[in-house]
C-alpha cells in the first residue's frame, strides 16, 4: 500500500461553510481508516469579514502534526484563497468555482494566482448546488463531492458523514445536502476524466473499530463526564467554550449541571466550593480567564481544597489574541497569583493525551488536596485527531480523597502536618469532624496563626505534598537512540508533535538528535531532565511564546545554555521550522 | 450583692438551658467588646439550635474582613474564602451537597465593593443559601476606611475632607436584582435576627439578611450603638412581604425599618 501524507485545506470567508466542509473531510477520511489532524482558523468576526481555513493532514501512518505543505486547496471564496497559494505544493491541485455567485475579476480568481506546476479544476460548485437542490447553500459539498471524485476518496465515507451530520435537522435538509455532494462527484466523473489524481486509496485493511475522532475540547468534555464531574462553573471564553457547551448537553441527563456563572472568579469560587463539599468540578478559561482565578487558586492552595482548573492557552488579555494560538500561561500556571502557592500543573501534547489528563488532574487534585492546572492551547482544543477510544482506568477513576479515620473524632486535625503532608480532609455531613478551612496561615487544628514558625511549618509541608505528587506524576518521555547526542529537543504541550515529526526527519538525515517530552510542568521530574540534559551536547527548547517559559523553569538544570526557539506568530509550530533550527544548529556545531 | 448573684445565676441557667452555647466553637471571637457581630451571631446560633439543625449539616463561608472571622467561632463546618467571594463559593457548595444548610458571612465592604458583582448573579440564580450581609458602613479590619454604604462626607485617614460617593442601600439592590426573600434587621436585635433567619433558612430560595450594625472602634459618627438604637424601628404592621410594590416603596421611604421586607417562592427555581 502506498504511503499517504496529505494535507487538504478548504478556504473561504466567515459563512461559506469552511468549516464544516473541513470537518467532513475529516470524518470521511478517519472513518476510512486514515489517520486525521485537522486545524480550523478562523477570525474574530462571527461572519462576514475574515478569512477561514481548515486543514487537514491525512495520512496512512499516524500524524503527529500539521504540515509545512498543502497539496489540495479548494476554494470557497477566491479572495479569500489568493493568499494561500504559496503554501501550496509545486504540484498542488486546486479546485475553484468556475461561476462564482460573487463577480471577481480575472485578476481576482485563484486562477489568476497559482503557478505553473499546479492543477487547476473548475467546478461550478454554485450552480450545480443550485440545480441540484434549489439553493446555492450546499456548494460546499458541491465542492466536496467534485474533491472525492478527482482524488480518489470513496463517496460513501462523505455520504455516511454528512448523513450522521444532518439527520437530526430532517429529511428534506438531508436530502438536499445529499444532492448537493452529488451534483459535484458525477460532474467531475463525467466532465474531468482527464485530470483525476487518485490520492486516496484506501488502506487495504482499514480496521477502524475502537476508533474515533474528536478534537481537544471534546476529550476534555468526555474525560470530565468519565471522572464523575457533577458540576461545571464556566464563563464563556474562546477557545474553551466548547467544553462548557459539550458538558452542558452531557451534565444534565447525569443529575449534574452546567453553571455559567458571572465571570471566572466567581467559577473557580464555586468549584473550590463543590470539591470542598465532596463532590468532583471543573471550570476550563483561557489565559484572561486565568489571570482573574489566580487569587482563588492560591487560596485552594493554602486552604488545601481540589480544584481542576483547565487552562486552554491563547495570547495576551481579552482584547489581545483572542482566536489565534500560544503556549504564553506558563508562568502565570506555574508562578501566577500571590504568595508561595506551588500546585500542580499538567500539558497534555495531543488529544488522546487531553483526555487522559484531564481524568488524571481529578485523581491529583483530590489526592495532592490542591488546585491542579490543566494547560492546553488552542490549537490542541481545536484540532481533531483520530485515536483509540479513550476510556479511564479504575485508578484514574476511583476517589482519591484520604478521609479522616472513623476513631479521630474528638482529636482530628485537619492540617495534620506529616511527612507527606497529606492530611486526611473531612467533608461536610460528617458528624464529629467539623473544621474551618482557610486561606489564613492556620495551625493543624486550622485555627488562624501566623507566628513565624507555623508559617514556614505549613509552607514546608504544603511543598512537600506538592513536590510529592512526583510519585503519581508521568515522568518525561524520551524519543531517541540512547546514549550521547548532539542535540536534544525539549517540547511540552500542542508542540510537542511537531518537535517529534522534525526530530524523527532529522534522525533519518542522520543526525544524532533526539526528543524529551515534558507533560508535569510543576512538580518536574528532576533527575530524568538533568540526565536527558546530560547526555545532549546541545539542548533546544522550542515554545510557541516570546519568553521562554519552559526553558525558564527547567533551564537551571542544564549547566550550559539552553538554545531557544521562540515564536509568537499565533500558527503552531510546522515541523520544517523546527527542522531548519536543528540543522542550522548542527551544522554550526560541525564547522 | 445577693440579689445580683441570684439575678446572675438565673440568667448562667437560662443561658445554658437555651443550648446558645452549644453550637460555639472552643476559639473565642476576636471581634472588639462592644461589636455588633456578637448580636448577630448570637441571632444566627440561636436560629441554628432552634431549628436543630444537626452541626455537621450545616456550612458557614465567609471572606474578608472582621465579618470573614465568624466561621471559626462556630461549631459546624467553615469555609473561610478570599475578599469578596463569599456567595460564589457558598454557590459551589450548596450545589455540591444540597443537603447541607449554608450560611454565607461578609461585611459590607466584602458584598457591595469587591465583592458586589456576584450579589445580582446569585440572587437571580436563586441558590438556596442564606446571606447574612453586616453593614457597619466602614472598614473595620483595615482600620477605618470608608466603605459603599458609608453617607457622602464620611472623614476617615482614607478620606480626610470626606467622601464625594453616595452610598448604596443594600436591601434596595437585592430587591432590584430579584431576591426572593429580603429580610432588613438590627445587630441589636438578636432575638429578631434569630426570628428572619429562620424563616429565610425554611425559605427554599436565596434568602438575604441585610443587618444594620455598629464598628465601635473606628465609626464614632454615623452607626453609632445610639444611632442606630434611635433610627431603628419596626417595619409597618400592615407591610405585606409578598408585594414586591409596597416592599419597594417602603425601602426607598424608610431606610431604617426592620423585618421580612419581601418574600417570594418562586415555583420552580433554576437550581435549588
Amino acid at each position: 500500500m502506498p504511503k499517504v501524507d496529505v494535507t487538504v485545506e478548504v478556504c473561504g470567508m466567515a459563512g461559506d461553510g469552511t468549516i464544516a466542509a473541513g470537518g467532513l473531510i475529516n470524518e470521511a477520511m478517519a472513518s476510512g481508516g486514515f489517520s486525521v489532524l485537522g486545524f480550523d482558523s478562523y477570525p474574530a468576526e462571527i461572519r462576514g469579514f475574515g478569512r477561514c481555513v481548515a486543514r487537514s493532514r491525512i495520512g496512512s501512518e499516524p500524524i503527529l502534526a500539521l504540515g509545512d505543505q498543502t497539496h489540495v486547496l479548494i476554494s470557497l471564496n477566491d479572495e479569500q484563497s489568493g493568499v494561500r497559494v504559496p503554501f501550496l505544493a509545486y504540484n498542488a491541485l486546486v479546485f475553484f468555482d468556475s461561476n462564482p455567485p460573487v463577480y471577481l475579476n480575472e485578476k481576482q480568481s485563484v486562477a489568476a494566482a497559482v503557478e505553473p506546476g499546479m492543477t487547476l479544476i473548475g467546478i461550478p460548485f454554485s450552480d450545480l448546488a443550485t440545480s441540484a437542490s434549489g439553493s446555492a447553500r450546499g456548494r460546499n459539498l458541491t465542492a466536496l463531492g467534485g474533491f472525492a471524485a478527482v482524488c480518489g476518496a470513496a463517496p460513501e465515507l462523505f455520504r455516511n458523514m454528512i448523513t450522521k451530520k444532518f439527520k437530526a435537522k430532517g429529511e428534506k435538509v438531508l436530502e438536499s445536502n445529499l444532492k448537493s455532494f452529488d451534483a459535484g462527484y458525477y460532474y467531475a466523473l463525467s466532465n474531468l476524466s482527464d485530470r483525476m489524481r487518485p490520492l486516496f486509496a484506501l488502506p487495504e485493511q482499514s480496521d477502524v473499530a475502537g476508533r474515533l475522532i474528536m478534537s481537544g475540547n471534546e476529550a476534555i468534555g468526555k474525560a470530565a463526564l468519565d471522572a464523575g464531574v457533577l458540576l461545571y462553573f464556566g464563563y464563556p471564553i474562546t477557545p474553551a467554550t466548547p467544553i462548557m457547551e459539550y458538558l452542558a448537553k452531557h451534565l444534565p441527563t447525569r443529575g449534574g449541571a452546567v453553571i455559567q456563572m458571572e465571570d471566572e472568579i466567581s467559577s473557580i469560587g464555586a468549584v473550590l466550593g463543590s470539591f470542598y463539599a465532596g463532590t468532583r468540578a471543573m471550570t476550563a478559561t483561557s489565559g484572561p480567564g486565568f489571570a482573574l482565578m489566580t487569587e482563588l487558586i492560591t487560596h485552594g492552595v493554602m486552604a488545601e481544597i481540589p480544584a481542576v482548573i483547565l487552562n486552554a492557552q491563547r495570547g495576551g488579555p481579552s482584547t489581545g489574541l483572542p482566536t489565534k494560538t500560544e503556549q504564553s500561561d506558563l508562568h502565570a500556571a506555574v508562578f501566577g497569583g500571590p504568595g508561595d502557592s506551588a500546585r500542580i500543573v499538567i500539558a497534555p501534547t495531543n488529544v488522546e493525551e487531553c483526555y487522559y489528563y484531564t481524568v488524571m488532574g481529578f485523581q491529583l487534585a483530590e489526592r495532592y488536596q490542591t488546585p491542579v492546572i490543566v494547560l492546553t492551547d488552542f490549537y490542541l482544543d481545536n484540532r481533531v485527531e483520530d485515536l483509540p477510544v479513550p476510556e479511564a482506568s479504575e485508578w484514574e477513576k476511583a476517589d482519591g480523597n484520604l478521609y479522616p479515620a472513623a476513631d479521630s473524632k474528638g482529636t482530628y486535625k485537619r492540617y495534620a502536618v506529616n511527612e507527606s503532608g497529606i492530611s486526611p480532609r473531612a467533608i461536610p455531613g460528617a458528624e464529629g469532624f467539623a473544621y474551618t478551612a482557610t486561606g489564613l496561615e492556620h495551625t493543624e487544628r486550622g485555627t488562624p496563626d501566623y507566628s513565624p514558625e507555623n508559617h514556614m511549618l505549613m509552607t514546608e509541608k504544603r511543598y512537600r505534598k506538592i513536590w510529592g505528587a512526583l510519585a503519581d506524576l508521568p515522568a518525561p518521555v524520551e524519543f531517541s537512540a540512547r546514549g550521547s547526542m548532539d542535540l536534544g529537543v525539549i517540547g511540552w504541550g500542542s508542540t510537542f508533535g511537531a518537535i517529534l515529526e522534525a526530530v524523527d526527519t532529522a534522525r533519518s538525515l542522520g543526525y544524532r538528535v533526539g526528543a524529551l517530552k515534558i507533560t508535569s510542568i510543576y512538580p518536574y521530574h528532576v533527575q530524568e531532565i538533568k540526565d536527558f540534559m546530560s547526555r545532549c551536547h546541545q539542548v533546544l527548547v522550542p515554545e510557541l511564546n516570546y519568553s521562554g517559559q519552559l526553558a525558564n523553569v527547567i533551564g537551571h538544570l542544564c549547566g550550559k545554555e539552553l538554545i531557544r526557539l521562540n515564536q509568537v506568530t499565533g500558527v503552531p509550530f510546522s515541523p520544517s521550522a523546527i527542522l531548519a533550527r536543528i540543522e542550522r544548529i548542527l551544522k554550526a556545531g560541525a564547522l | 450583692m445577693k440579689t445580683a448573684g441570684r439575678v446572675l445565676a438565673a440568667k448562667i441557667r437560662s443561658i445554658k438551658e437555651s443550648k446558645a452555647f452549644g453550637i460555639r466553637s472552643s476559639e473565642l471571637p476576636t471581634w472588639c467588646p462592644g461589636c455588633g457581630y456578637f448580636g448577630i451571631h448570637q441571632g444566627l446560633n440561636a436560629c441554628i439550635q432552634e431549628l436543630g439543625l444537626p452541626h455537621h449539616q450545616v456550612v458557614t463561608v465567609s471572606g474578608i474582613g472582621c465579618a470573614g472571622r465568624s466561621p471559626f467561632f462556630i461549631d459546624t463546618y467553615g469555609l473561610h474564602t478570599v475578599h469578596g467571594r463569599t456567595l460564589p463559593v457558598a454557590t459551589g457548595v450548596k450545589l455540591a451537597n444540597p443537603k447541607l444548610t449554608v450560611f454565607a458571612i461578609g461585611g459590607d465592604g466584602d458584598g457591595l465593593a469587591i465583592g458586589g458583582g456576584h450579589l445580582p448573579h446569585v440572587a437571580r440564580r436563586d441558590v438556596n443559601i442564606n446571606y447574612l450581609l453586616f453593614d457597619n458602613s466602614i472598614y473595620g479590619l483595615t482600620k477605618g476606611q470608608p466603605s459603599p454604604s458609608s453617607p457622602t462626607g464620611t472623614k476617615t485617614k482614607a478620606s480626610p475632607y470626606g467622601t464625594h460617593d453616595r452610598p448604596l442601600n443594600a436591601t434596595l439592590l437585592a430587591l432590584t436584582y430579584g431576591a426572593s426573600f429580603v429580610a432588613r434587621l438590627f445587630a441589636g436585635d438578636p432575638a429578631g435576627i434569630k426570628r428572619a433567619l429562620m424563616e429565610g433558612t425554611r425559605h427554599p430560595g436565596f434568602a438575604i439578611f441585610h443587618i444594620y450594625t455598629s464598628c465601635v472602634t473606628f465609626d464614632k459618627f454615623f452607626k453609632t450603638w445610639a444611632n442606630l438604637k434611635k433610627w431603628v424601628h419596626p417595619l409597618p404592621e400592615d407591610h405585606d412581604p409578598s408585594d414586591l410594590r409596597q416592599a419597594f416603596d417602603q425601602v426607598l421611604e424608610d431606610e431604617f425599618s426592620t423585618g421580612i421586607v419581601y418574600s417570594r417562592k418562586y415555583p420552580l427555581p433554576g437550581v435549588s
